[in-house]
């Protein structure tokens, strides 16, 4: 065997610095998207009125909702790996954990959900808690319209204060798991001590469930309530194979990207490419389970308050979009990623880690936005069986690049703060001669 | 019983796993194709020392599993749905079997009552799948079989102990009765022992 063991002696003192300066191409991009993305949200936020603006709300919850899952899927990714006690990946954990500490830049974009306005569209449930303030209101006023007894029943959980202290709380726990996980292997590389990577693992093992919590109860708060009579007891884990999965895939285009600039070279080889392609596969499996399983129950079982939510997914032209997820979400890219040799290859699994993350984004897409026109109470236009807001679409592509944009430029400039990877870490060599 | 014997190979011994790997590679480098090594543990790379390609069998399982999908599939809408009849014009293979489409929940009884069978056709495809990978891989490695000729070997029992062992089968092209014996000697062998089957 040619392949070549590396020692200690190969690798840099102080690890691998990142030069943002190397790579302005990309960064630049992601400027400009974010820059482009901004101006236009503003003016739909601002510059419109009736119909356009309150459709744009939904626009930059989708937007916002996909920069979560990618923030939260990297958190869950240095979660699992230090809880269990694994060391193949810490040649890459670095960029999961500075993905997760984007919560905080994440949190300070999603603030205007907490604008009354905003929220009365997108959670009718927050319009009927402010026309009738506290329990005695609701109760009463479900004496009259019965539509509003679950609103009663969920009181207790969906009330304004508590959402609110849950939503900063999302962010919030995003962004303390992943930051002081960096921190325990940024004192390591100061000290070089191996009860560092102990600690990390005690503390990733306190914040599984936490962490567990944040992502299904954000996922309900968010995207669930939308529509407050309907629920779902798969919601959470669906939202959570999603956040793996893009994740997943968004570092492996990442690392091929920094493996081009000429860093990573000899800590990251095929092997870290087809562990990294297993676990992408694994999710893309998993997903289709839930998906299914959560499809399967509410399709069979016919009950009509449940069925509502796949209704209007199934009927119109949301019924295409359907039956192209269930394709390109997994038919597709399980049979294309079932396959070893291909794994290995840079150059596929960056094809194919681009398609999830497309896919991710309509995967998204077609679970906040049919709501829209329905919500709004928008009649379908002559001749099409279903209602669309006209020319909202542009206002979701507009506060996709704005997140997305922002996100990118701030997570590939903070690369540069660090090593690129934990160049003290006891299992560095482990993981940089790792083999499967 | 006759007398005459035939020989299998050489089955040389090594003292340690290091030693097995690197004479693997001088073996393999050599151009050997009929020989194996046996060891009381597995060995991390054996197999890319000794220059195993890789295995079939996974191309075995992807059919198998297909097939089970499609078994399914078909068994599911031939007896349950009017999909046959009506979509692909062959109505006689719902008079075959006598079907009748069943109708819950009030499910349609066309093709789109597809989510209805997936259970089955997961199943099916996860059955045929494991029955392949059993089958499959015990034809691929020629077993169950009655005896082995290395079991002529006194010494062959080591290997489930701590003996590291490589045996260069006769059937391999390469092999000669002295250059097989003196590629062995120079990459460190021990206790070379020629085996030799009954007939």
């Amino acid at each position: 065997m040619s392949h070549h063991h590396v020692s200690f002696k190969d690798l840099p003192e102080g690890g691998e610095k990142f030069d943002p300066a190397k790579a302005s191409k990309v960064i630049g991009t992601f400027g400009a998207l974010a820059a482009i993305g901004l101006l236009g949200s503003a003016y739909y936020a601002f510059g419109t009125h009736g119909d356009t603006q309150k459709g744009f709300a939904y626009s930059w919850l989708y937007a916002i909702f996909v920069g979560f899952t990618f923030v939260a899927g990297g958190t869950f990714w240095i979660l699992l790996h230090n809880a269990s006690n694994s060391g193949w990946g810490v040649a890459v954990r670095r960029l999961f954990e500075n993905l997760g500490t984007m919560a905080l830049p994440l949190g300070i974009l999603a603030l205007p959900l907490l604008i009354p306005g905003v929220q009365n569209t997108l959670w009718e449930w927050f319009g009927h808690h402010r026309a009738h303030p506290g329990l005695e209101g609701l109760h009463h006023a479900a004496e009259s319209d019965p539509h509003l007894h679950p609103l009663v029943d969920k009181y207790g959980y969906l009330n304004i204060t508590f959402w609110t202290i849950r939503f900063v709380l999302y962010f919030g726990i995003l962004w303390f798991i992943s930051t002081k996980l960096r921190s325990y292997f940024l004192k390591q590389e100061a000290d070089g001590d191996i009860k560092h990577t102990v600690y990390a693992r005690e503390f990733a093992c306190m914040v599984l469930l936490p962490f567990a919590l944040t992502v299904t109860f954000a996922a309900v708060d968010w995207i669930m309530a939308l529509d407050y009579t309907w629920f779902s007891t798969m919601w959470g884990v669906y939202h959570f194979a999603g956040c793996a999965w893009s994740s997943m895939a968004a570092m492996l285009l990442l690392v091929i990207y920094l493996q081009s600039l000429g860093y990573l070279q000899k800590v990251v080889t095929g092997e870290h490419f087809h562990l990294m392609g297993k676990l992408l596969f694994a999710f893309t499996v998993f997903w289709a389970y839930i998906a299914f399983s959560q499809y399967f129950l509410i399709w069979y079982a016919n009950i009509p308050e449940e069925t509502r939510f796949y209704f209007i997914r199934n009927t119109g032209v949301w019924r295409n979009v359907s039956i192209f997820i269930v394709i390109g979400h997994f038919v597709v890219p399980f049979v294309f990623l079932l396959q070893q040799q291909l794994k290995k290859s840079p150059k596929f699994i960056g094809f194919w880690a681009a398609w999830v993350i497309f896919m991710h984004f309509v995967d998204i897409y077609w679970n906040v936005i049919p709501e829209r026109a329905h919500s709004m109470g928008l009649e379908p236009a002559p001749g099409s069986d279903t209602p669309f807001l006209p020319g909202a679409w542009v206002g979701d592509v507009l506060a996709l690049c704005a997140v997305v944009g922002t996100i990118g430029y701030l997570y590939l400039r903070s690369l540069g703060k660090h090593s690129l990877y934990a160049w003290r870490d006891p299992r560095l060599l482990e993981s940089a001669n790792v083999r499967n | 019983m006759s007398n005459l014997k035939r020989v299998h190979g050489y089955l040389a011994e090594f003292d340690n796993a290091q030693d097995l790997y690197h004479a693997a590679e001088h073996i393999r480098d050599a151009g050997y194709q009929r020989w194996d090594c046996h060891t009381p543990f597995p060995v991390h790379g054996l197999d890319g020392a000794m220059g195993v390609s890789r295995s079939k069998l996974p191309w075995l399982v992807f059919f198998g599993g297909m097939t089970g999908t499609i078994t399914a599939f078909v068994l599911q809408t031939i007896t349950q749905t009017n999909f046959w009849r009506d979509n692909m014009g062959m109505g006689f293979l719902q008079k075959l079997v006598e079907t009748y489409p069943t109708v819950v929940q009030s499910k349609p009884t066309g093709i789109w009552t597809l989510p209805a069978f997936f259970p089955v056709m997961f199943e099916l495809t996860i059955l045929f799948s494991a029955f392949t990978v059993l089958f499959g891989l015990l034809a691929l490695i020629g077993l169950p079989r009655l005896n082995h000729p290395l079991f002529t070997s006194k010494k062959f029992a080591k290997f489930s102990d701590d003996g590291f062992l490589i045996c260069i089968e006769a059937r391999d092209p390469k092999f000669a009765q002295q250059g097989t014996r003196d590629l062995l000697e120079k990459v460190g062998a021990k206790n070379i022992e020629l085996v030799e089957d009954d007939i």
